[in-house]
């Protein structure tokens, strides 16, 4: 290659290589640059010449190239590599490598410093990406660790909340191996049972278990398996002191392990012992009360029968030493009624008992209740409404008449007494048919029934009361005015008929008692036992006397007694009707009467009340119960006195003629 | 790890005084081995490296500290008193110019004179101060360091401190007589830029000399004669020389110029 052809072809490649070159003097003022680097900064080669290098650079490059690379020059005599932005002509910047080298002479002088100027634009912006990525993958990562603190500070602060829970729970709880061997328990172990830890862990609950419970217990506890244990069961544990404790348990199986929680309930077993106890007292002291109503009740009626017996046969007595032996029958006849009706009382304690002979018959209930009417009626007095409500077409029942007429009165009585201010009663009756759902709720077989219900308007009863309206000697009676039986009786008449009592009642609305009685399938035979009331006689005399009982022979024999003394009788059943009499303007001199009696008032209430009108009314209670509490507490007002049953009927007599008298 | 090792610290020469150069930003005491080996002859010489350059212990920067100029006055304190200097003579470059005036105010007893090469008090404009940089061009400076570019990393951390990252970085790239760890680097550019020692001047008791290159595009002239002019016992010396490092680009001048003043 000769020499100018060379020259030219070196001078191209200075002028057109894929780099910028400049050369600069030892003052570091630019002498030459290539057009390449012409190109590139738009800077003409004659605006560059006489200028510096580090004229070109931005701020920063200035002061790095000042402060660094200059010395490094002047120090080792190069630099490679260094980056650097240099300032356009127009402006703009252009990312840059920079190599340098200091050219000099044998001599050590320099001669010029080449620069090497590489664009940098692509690497510059591939740095800028690969900067930017390592920044979103460092911040990332920073996140990552962030989330990973957060993370595990929420996984350590819930693990701390567990453990508090854990240490500071009250109840038992444990964590067990499938075949009952505890692995973890909490403290409460400590505090209830007196256990520490290491007592139990390693233990089977068995080991702890009340041997009453055992078998239970292990049943309860293989039934964890099947199903989580969530309705507590109870049993004894064994407190370190050897005592007993109850806790009720709950738990679960999870993981192959059971998870079990404990609560005490000792003190509730305490308190329901104690309650029971309680219970127990205050049942055996109501059933002594109600021994005592009932044996009061049946003194009460046996002395009416006895002092209507005795004193029949004492008037036997007299008429056969008089010779008078015609009226004989007459006190025959009461005697032997007084000790029927004993023996019709001791039937009812019978059925009371359950323990009667029932006589089923088919029965027209209809035609019964029609039969009964006016001694109902007459029983509950004219201040209660009677009204009968017969279904037409009823069937006929299967049960004993004079039983189911028992228990009819039974009702309509309690009905009364719940209506001390008068009212009405509504006795009605229905077929009914119960299908299965409606006779389960019954506690009947499904099938065909009659209704026989008795309603009143009066007081009601409130729920606890009905529950227990059927338990014997239960009563809401004062006590001798009732012995508690008689719901109890008519249950058990029901019962052992094939049938069922039911009661509907709110309180201040009143009461329906219904009959459920056994349908008959077939007629009914036409026969009828009507109900005869009796009347007795009156007659003018010197003296006039009301004699108020509910016991027929006894105001028979009263009746007797005063007729031999020459004085004229008036005789009521019950209170009611006795205090018609008094409040009307018939002459009384002398009032005696039963404390116990039906129509509202004892007979202490109706004398009070004919005082009101007579206030000089002279009364003698004759009573078979010392029921003091009726009378007066044996504070007597003048004028009132007291013979108790049973009695001699001299004894009556003497005491009536004085009294009388006075 | 002792004073000694954690300024890469180098002893020479002999003589009843001590003098004691300091780098400034950007280099590390290779800075001075056109000058320093003047002084030999008569004067104990130290050299060593501000924490965060050339050969110092890296895991002694604290942030805290070398936030501010007084940080690194007080390694200056500690060194000198470690090496039991007294009545020495200060030679630093730049802003470590600054250092020594903080240093011999803290320690007066430390220097009988101070040696400032290219001083600046303060980078910035301001009022009629004429610092040789705008308060827009300073942010660009630190903006362009918090982009931190990797160019930039290469280029300040030649060695990169066997940088595992870059192992391919070879002895070509080796710019290995200006070795800084670049993020500290970033922070004493800012320490650097950032500060203002006007006031600090005042109270200097030793006697100063102030070189001044002709042509400093980091430290005008203008701010020498500031410089001289608020130092109450000062010299200003004048040398002809292009660029910030006389002591790399002129050693004869400027070591004629301290031996003049000493």
């Amino acid at each position: 290659m000769s020499g100018p052809q060379e020259a030219d072809d070196l001078e191209d490649l200075f002028e057109n290589a894929p780099c910028g070159y400049i050369s600069a003097l030892a003052n570091g003022r630019i002498s030459k640059a290539n057009r390449t680097f012409s190109t590139w900064t738009g800077y003409g080669s004659e605006q560059l010449v006489g200028r510096r290098f580090l004229d070109l650079l931005n701020i920063a490059g200035k002061i790095y190239y000042e402060t660094h690379f200059a010395p490094l020059l002047r120090m080792q005599g190069f630099f490679n590599e260094v980056a650097l932005d240099l300032v356009c002509a127009d402006g703009t910047t252009l990312p840059v490598l920079v190599n340098a080298v200091v050219r000099r002479d044998d001599t050590g002088g320099v001669r010029f410093i080449r620069v090497t100027v590489f664009n940098a634009s692509d690497r510059r912006r591939y740095e800028r990406e690969l900067l930017e990525a390592r920044r979103t993958a460092e911040q990332a990562s920073i996140a990552l660790q962030d989330l990973n603190a957060t993370l595990e500070a929420r996984v350590a602060e819930r693990a701390r909340a567990l453990d508090r829970a854990w240490r500071l729970s009250r109840d038992l709880l444990v964590i067990a191996r499938a075949d009952g061997v505890l692995t973890q328990v909490n403290a409460a172990w400590t505090e209830q049972l007196g256990w520490q830890a290491s007592d139990l862990v390693g233990q089977s609950f068995v080991a702890f278990t009340h041997p009453e419970d055992l078998a239970a217990t292990q049943a309860a506890f293989a039934g964890i398996f099947e199903a989580p244990l969530t309705k507590p069961y109870e049993y004894r544990l064994r407190h370190a002191d050897g005592s007993y404790r109850w806790f009720a348990w709950t738990g679960a199986f999870e993981e192959g392990e059971v998870y079990a929680t404990g609560r005490q309930t000792t003190a509730e077993h305490e308190q329901a012992a104690l309650l029971a106890e309680a219970e127990d007292a205050l049942r055996q002291s109501q059933k002594m009360e109600a021994v005592g109503q009932l044996t009061g009740g049946l003194a009460h009626d046996f002395n009416n029968l006895l002092a209507a017996i005795s004193g029949s046969l004492e008037l036997m007595q007299t008429r056969l030493s008089q010779g008078r032996l015609n009226d004989l029958d007459r006190y025959m006849h009461a005697a032997q009624g007084a000790s029927k009706r004993a023996a019709a009382l001791t039937h009812r304690l019978l059925a009371f008992s359950r323990r009667q002979t029932l006589d089923p018959k088919p029965t027209d209930v209809n035609r019964l209740v029609a039969g009964m009417e006016e001694l109902i009626r007459r029983t509950v007095g004219p201040s209660v409404h009677v009204e009968t409500v017969g279904a037409s077409g009823l069937w006929p029942a299967l049960i004993d008449p004079p039983q189911l007429e028992n228990a009819l009165l039974n009702l309509c009585i309690n009905a009364r007494d719940a209506m001390p201010d008068g009212g009405r009663i509504t006795i009605e009756t229905a077929n009914k048919w119960l299908d299965e759902r409606t006779a389960r709720e019954r506690d009947l077989p499904p099938g065909q029934y009659l209704s026989l219900c008795v309603t009143d308007t009066g007081t009601g009863m409130p729920p606890d009361v009905i529950s227990r309206v059927f338990d014997p000697f239960f009563t809401t009676k004062p006590a001798g005015q009732g012995t508690g039986l008689g719901l109890s009786m008519i249950y058990g008449f029901a019962r052992q008929s094939g049938g069922q009592v039911r009661i509907y009642s709110e309180v201040g609305q009143g009461t329906t008692m219904c009959l459920y009685l056994p349908r008959h399938y077939g007629a009914v035979d036409a026969e009828e036992a009507p109900y005869a009331l009796s009347t007795a006689p009156r007659t003018e005399q010197d003296g006039t006397v009301l004699i108020v009982d509910d016991e027929p022979t006894m105001r028979m024999l009263v009746t007797e007694v005063l007729e031999e003394l020459g004085y004229t009788a008036i005789e009521a059943a019950d209170s009611a009707a006795g205090l018609k009499v008094l409040q009307s303007n018939v002459p009384i001199d002398l009032l005696v009467t039963d404390v116990g009696l039906p129509g509202g008032m004892n007979g202490r209430q109706m004398a009070d009340a004919a005082r009101v009108t007579r206030p000089d009314l002279k009364v003698l209670f004759i009573t078979g119960y010392a029921e003091n509490a009726a009378v007066g507490n044996g504070l007597l007002e003048p004028g009132m006195h007291v013979l108790t049953k049973p009695f001699a009927m001299e004894a009556l007599a003497s005491r009536m003629k004085s009294l009388i008298k006075d | 790890m002792s004073v000694i090792q954690r300024h890469n610290i180098k002893l020479a020469g002999i003589g009843p005084a001590t003098m004691v150069f300091a780098h400034g930003f950007g280099c590390d005491q290779n800075m001075w081995r056109f000058v320093a080996p003047a002084f030999e002859g008569g004067y104990r010489t130290v050299l060593f490296d501000h924490v965060g350059a050339g050969g110092s212990d890296l895991s002694a920067y604290d942030p805290q500290k070398y936030a501010s100029l007084d940080g690194y006055a007080d390694d200056v304190v500690e060194l000198c008193r470690a090496l039991d200097v007294r009545g020495g003579v200060f030679v630093g470059h730049s802003v470590s110019t600054m250092i020594g005036v903080l240093a011999s105010k803290k320690a007066p007893e430390l220097f009988d004179a101070l040696v400032m090469v290219c001083p600046s008090p303060r980078y910035i404009d301001d009022a009629d101060y004429e610092g040789g940089f705008s308060e827009a061009q300073v942010h660009e400076l630190l903006d362009f360091l918090d982009s931190n570019h990797m160019g930039w990393s290469h280029a300040m951390a030649p060695v990169i401190m066997g940088n595992p990252d870059h192992p391919e970085l070879g002895e070509e790239l080796t710019n290995s007589f200006c070795r800084t760890d670049p993020e500290i680097a970033k922070s004493f550019a800012r320490t650097t830029f950032l500060s203002d020692n006007r006031a600090d001047l005042a109270g200097v008791t030793a006697r100063c000399l102030v070189i001044q290159c002709s042509e400093d595009v980091i430290a005008p002239r203008s701010v020498g004669v500031y410089v001289h002019s608020n130092l109450r016992n000062s010299e200003l010396v004048l040398i002809d020389a292009t660029g910030h490092c006389p002591n790399l680009s002129a050693p004869e001048a400027t070591i004629a110029a301290m031996k003049a003043f000493l």
